[in-house]
């Protein structure tokens, strides 16, 4: 199978939010459910502003921590995309905690996030993200021709924006959705180096070795993955406790 | 093995099975899947469900009206697709199109024929049948028109079925009292200002020749907040092909964003930027000598109008920096003709809105844009013979930006009883489509004469019409109150016999006829039947119109037979459109060079009348003159409004699908002055008027995208309606705090950013 990527040109999007609409409506995702968003961003003071929006989807990465976690085996790699079936998703929320962009969300108890529509795909189709979006931000097909696409969009914008650059060649091992960034990705809120947390690569270098022989080990470690998994549970209910106490005091 | 084969098998017969329906071959490089579901999924796609069948229509969600492919399965529709054969979508759609589904299935949905029983604006109704219903209504009618004449009927019109009462019922009636809000509270300034100067109006489309074009400036214009499908796809390519982006705008706006220069400007002072523009393009020769001596009328009075109007002058108007306005009129010249300001949509702003549209179409003649490959294309309607019928009673469109060029009548149009429109034209304003918010006075006063019955076509009465206590107050006047609509919208409740509509998704409609670069005919059918007792409002008008002495006029006996009799005249038919897509593209002629040496400015002159002499005559200004407007008092802010990507006027709020994207609107306000009041971002707070009047709660969106001096905030919202169950009660109505509006003498537009707002911190 080719390995496909998505184009996500940020300096290009105008935030019309087509993209969620047709994804929404394409894979008759439930209310409340969206695998794309986009996020207003404004940097600067009156009347020095710079402007646009953040889209908050699936990356696709290719060293992709939730299938390293994902005990079932429900999410998993497929031509360059990362794939989800549902049905075999026990719902045990790693991929929730793995995921270094904050992605997958639990609906109805198991994950959900976008599955690149690789039925539409399948049939010689397009993702229906990419076949509605009226600026041209979003393409999708190979990846080398996506990523020559983008480094030749992000020379045509150096005169407008003098940092602009390619994200997701290389981040992650490789994304699966190719951006192009106007500026540095600490100012558009995407890590300059999107780091698998330790746990995952435990998991990859330990845990799955281990599943070939070495079953006590991998108790041990899931024991351990528990433990982190957690603690990443209780560091953020007291962050939310404290949003919620901040909330008070300011009422 | 067994199972790898039984899966190729099923792919093959799902493939050769759809491949037998229209559009579902792989359409501009886009393909329907046709593959089998995966095994083992506990319900498979939409997709998978059965036959798919492909509908071509026309989109309702906006005025803008792409084409549309709609696909359904059986008696559901799934998902609505750009059509690719139309020159509108290409084959994308925006958020709100996509959202046609969903508005579709609203639960909210007006279900049945209505009769009021309780007082007006109670919302008490039963349900009756439509012959209950539509005998009501023509007998009251016909009493009315007996006793006061058939122009005490007036008929308001908005959305993709309004032809079938705002203009053909309205004509055949004989009442020059139809109007649409497209006009007077959106687009007359900027369709007579093109009238006045160029001799056609701007229609519907703008004809901005994208192609080739170097540089766009916009002015309050905001591409992909108001999410025109096709503008976004234009302004995507252009921009990415690096072409200069000017925005003038007192709000950081979505397009600002990818702006090569922002111009904060002060609201209300647009006209004095322009006229300082004009300046510096005369004063530094840059403007295009050669086509203003071939083509414009008026040069001299204008260079010595301006002379002392520079950037200077403007920057203490405007609060711009003067170097900034030289710089831009600069830009733009190095890239004329390629270069313009385009058109805005939304233009009753501060009621002198026709003289900045002048101003506007004045920088563009000196840029030597009209007519030029990358400036503005000359459009042209298609070619298509109307259905057959007796001369009308009353002549002339109510207009609309959906009017085709030429449309609008220079004669006001005087019904059968020798009355010509109520709405002040020719005395209160000089000219332009019927100004509906002027028809309410007479449903109060009886002057000039009583209107005594009013026919609401969706237009989404009290959320259009500025001073919504008088509006309320005409409602409470009137003899006879119909609303046609497919949601139970606010003014519903006022009305005595309330028609469901079935939505574009369930009914054939007048065909669409596009005035444009490349003109063209969309085929609207539908994709399934009406909900519930809902009909078409092609029905209505004829079953009305059988009632009331005027069957001549509705000779056919089914949409289908009406379209394709008008197609014959072309030699085309609904089946033979289905076979191209849906669409019927026609040659235009766009360029100087297919007028063949004559002119294609249909002004007095020939010319571009940068001087008018008509507007001289009137007591008017030829030449646009800056005059201030009023400034908002200590305390208050000016209250701009606009839209929302994912929302349409106020017909989206409860939609679903798009409520779910944007629940709320939020009052955007400098993060500065959120700051100095001790507020915060997200804070609820009410709003209150120079009158009074008060919206609210409201979330505040403190933001530095945004001037000191206004707050903005996108329409449709605040709705006070129960039975719109998603929309009610959510965010603040901006119509509700617009109680004036200063009407533009020469357009009739009602400049509605007149209106100023005072936070109220207490619930």
């Amino acid at each position: 199978m080719a390995t496909n990527a998505f184009l996500l040109d940020i300096s290009r999007c105008i935030g019309c939010q087509a993209c969620t609409a047709a994804c929404k409506t394409g894979n008759e995702l439930p209310a409340g459910t969206q695998f794309i968003q986009l996020i207003e961003q404004t940097r600067g003071t009156f009347p020095n502003l710079e402007g646009g929006f953040q889209n908050h989807r699936c990356y696709h990465c290719t060293d992709a921590a939730c299938v390293s976690v994902c005990p079932t085996g429900a999410l998993f790699k497929e031509g360059g995309m990362t794939r989800l079936n549902r049905d075999v998703c026990s719902g045990c929320q790693y991929c929730t905690d793995a995921c270094p962009f904050d992605v997958p969300q639990m609906v109805d108890g198991r994950c959900s996030k976008c599955d690149a529509c690789a039925d539409v795909v399948a049939a010689g189709g397009t993702p229906w993200c990419v076949r509605t979006c009226p600026s041209d931000a979003l393409r999708f097909g190979d990846r080398q021709e996506i990523l020559a696409e983008a480094q030749s969009r992000v020379a045509a914008i150096k005169e407008r924006y003098p940092k602009a650059r390619v994200y997701g060649e290389t981040e992650a091992g490789g994304l699966g959705v190719i951006m192009v960034l106007p500026d540095d990705p600490e100012v558009l809120d995407l890590p300059a180096n999107p780091q698998v947390p330790l746990l995952v690569n435990t998991w990859q270098k330990v845990v799955q070795p281990a599943t070939m022989g070495l079953t006590g080990l991998s108790i041990l470690v899931t024991g351990v993955a528990a433990v982190i998994a957690r603690r990443n549970h209780m560091q953020e209910l007291k962050l939310l406790h404290k949003e919620e106490a901040k909330a008070d005091e300011s009422k | 093995m067994g199972k790898v084969q039984l899966q190729i098998s099923r792919r093959t017969f799902l493939k050769s099975a759809l491949a037998g329906s229209a559009g579902l071959a792989v359409a501009g490089g886009h393909a329907i899947p046709a593959v089998a579901a995966p095994e083992g999924s506990a319900e498979p796609p939409w997709f998978y469900r059965g036959q798919i069948k492909t509908t071509y229509s026309v989109c309702d969600m906006c005025p803008w009206r792409c084409g549309i492919t709609v696909q359904s399965v059986g008696d559901r529709v799934y998902k609505i697709d750009g059509n690719p054969a139309d020159p509108k979508s290409r084959g994308m759609l925006c958020a709100r199109g996509q959202g046609g589904v969903s508005f579709m299935y609203d639960p909210d949905r007006l279900r049945s024929p209505m009769l009021r029983t309780g007082e007006r604006g109670e919302g008490k109704f039963q349900e009756v049948t439509w012959p209950e219903a539509l005998d009501a209504m023509a007998e009251k009618l016909l009493a009315i028109k007996e006793q006061y004449g058939p122009e005490s009927v007036a008929v308001f019109g908005h959305t993709s079925g309004e032809f079938w009462f705002a203009d053909y019922f309205a004509q055949a009636w004989g009442t020059p009292n139809a109007a649409k809000p497209s006009s007077s509270l959106c687009t007359s300034p900027r369709e007579e200002a093109s009238n006045l100067t160029l001799g056609f109006p701007v229609g519907g489309h703008e004809p901005v020749d994208w192609e080739g074009l170097r540089c766009l400036t916009l002015i309050g214009s905001h591409i992909g907040e108001d999410s025109r499908n096709t503008v976004m796809q234009d302004f995507a390519k252009a921009w990415g092909r690096g072409a200069k982006v000017i925005v003038v705008d007192p709000r950081f706006s979505s397009v600002a964003a990818k702006a090569d220069y922002w111009l904060p400007i002060k609201p209300g002072t647009d006209t004095a930027l322009l006229l300082a523009w004009i300046n510096v393009l005369i004063a530094e020769k840059r403007y295009d000598a050669d086509y203003i001596a071939e083509w414009a009328d008026g040069f001299d009075k204008l260079a010595a109008h301006v002379a002392d109007l520079t950037p200077e002058w403007a920057a203490a108007i405007t609060e711009l920096d003067p170097e900034l306005i030289r710089t831009t009129a600069r830009v733009m010249a190095d890239s004329l003709p390629q270069s313009l300001i385009m058109p805005g949509r939304h233009v009753t702003w501060y009621g002198n809105d026709t003289q900045r549209m002048r101003a506007a179409y004045t920088v563009n003649a000196l840029l030597g844009a009209y007519g030029r490959e990358g400036g503005f294309y000359f459009n042209k309607s298609p070619y298509i013979e109307a259905y057959p019928h007796p001369p009308f009673a009353v002549a002339g469109s109510a207009g609309g930006c959906s009017a085709e060029p030429g449309a609008e009548s220079a004669e006001l149009p005087v019904g059968p009883s020798g009355k010509a429109r109520a709405d002040g034209a020719r005395t209160k304003f000089l000219r332009g489509a019927t100004a509906m918010q002027e028809l309410i006075e007479p449903m109060i006063t009886g002057e000039p004469y009583p209107i005594k019955a009013l026919i609401v076509y969706g237009t989404n009465l009290l959320n259009t019409v500025p001073d919504v206590p008088r509006t309320i107050e005409a409602l409470k006047n009137l003899d006879l109150v119909v609303a046609i609509d497919v949601l139970p919208m606010e003014h519903v409740a006022w009305a005595d016999i309330v028609l469901p509509e079935a939505t574009v998704l369930e009914r054939y409609d007048e065909l669409w006829t596009v005035a444009h670069k490349t003109p063209y005919i969309a085929l609207r059918e539908p994709a399934v039947e009406p909900y519930a007792d809902t009909k078409p409002a092609w029905w209505m008008a004829r079953e009305l119109g059988m009632r009331v002495g005027l069957e001549n006029y509705f000779k056919w006996e089914t949409a289908e037979e009406y379209i394709n009799t008008r197609l014959q005249t072309i030699g085309s038919s609904i089946e033979k459109m289905r076979e191209e897509k849906g669409i019927i593209v026609q040659k235009g002629k766009p360029y100087f060079a297919d007028f063949k040496g004559s002119s294609p400015f249909l002004t007095k002159t020939g010319k571009i009348e940068l001087y008018s002499d008509e507007l001289a005559l009137a007591g008017q200004d030829p030449i646009p003159v800056y005059t201030p407007t009023e400034d908002p008092p200590d305390g208050f802010f000016r209250l701009l409004y606009g839209r929302h990507p994912v929302h349409t006027f106020a017909k989206t709020q409860n939609t679903p699908l798009l409520h779910e994207l944007y629940p709320e609107n939020e009052l955007w306000i400098n993060a500065g002055i959120v700051a100095a009041q001790g507020m915060k971002d997200g804070d609820r707070v009410w709003l209150e008027n120079q009158d009074g009047a008060r919206s609210g709660p409201v979330k505040l969106k403190a933001t530095e995208r945004i001037r000191p001096d206004a707050v903005f905030m996108a329409h449709g919202f605040g709705r006070n309606e129960p039975a719109l169950t998603l929309a009610n009660g959510k965010g603040a109505n901006d119509a509700q705090l617009q109680t004036r509006y200063i009407l533009d003498p020469i357009s009739g537009g009602a400049g509605m950013r007149v209106n100023f707002v005072r936070i109220v911190k207490e619930a």
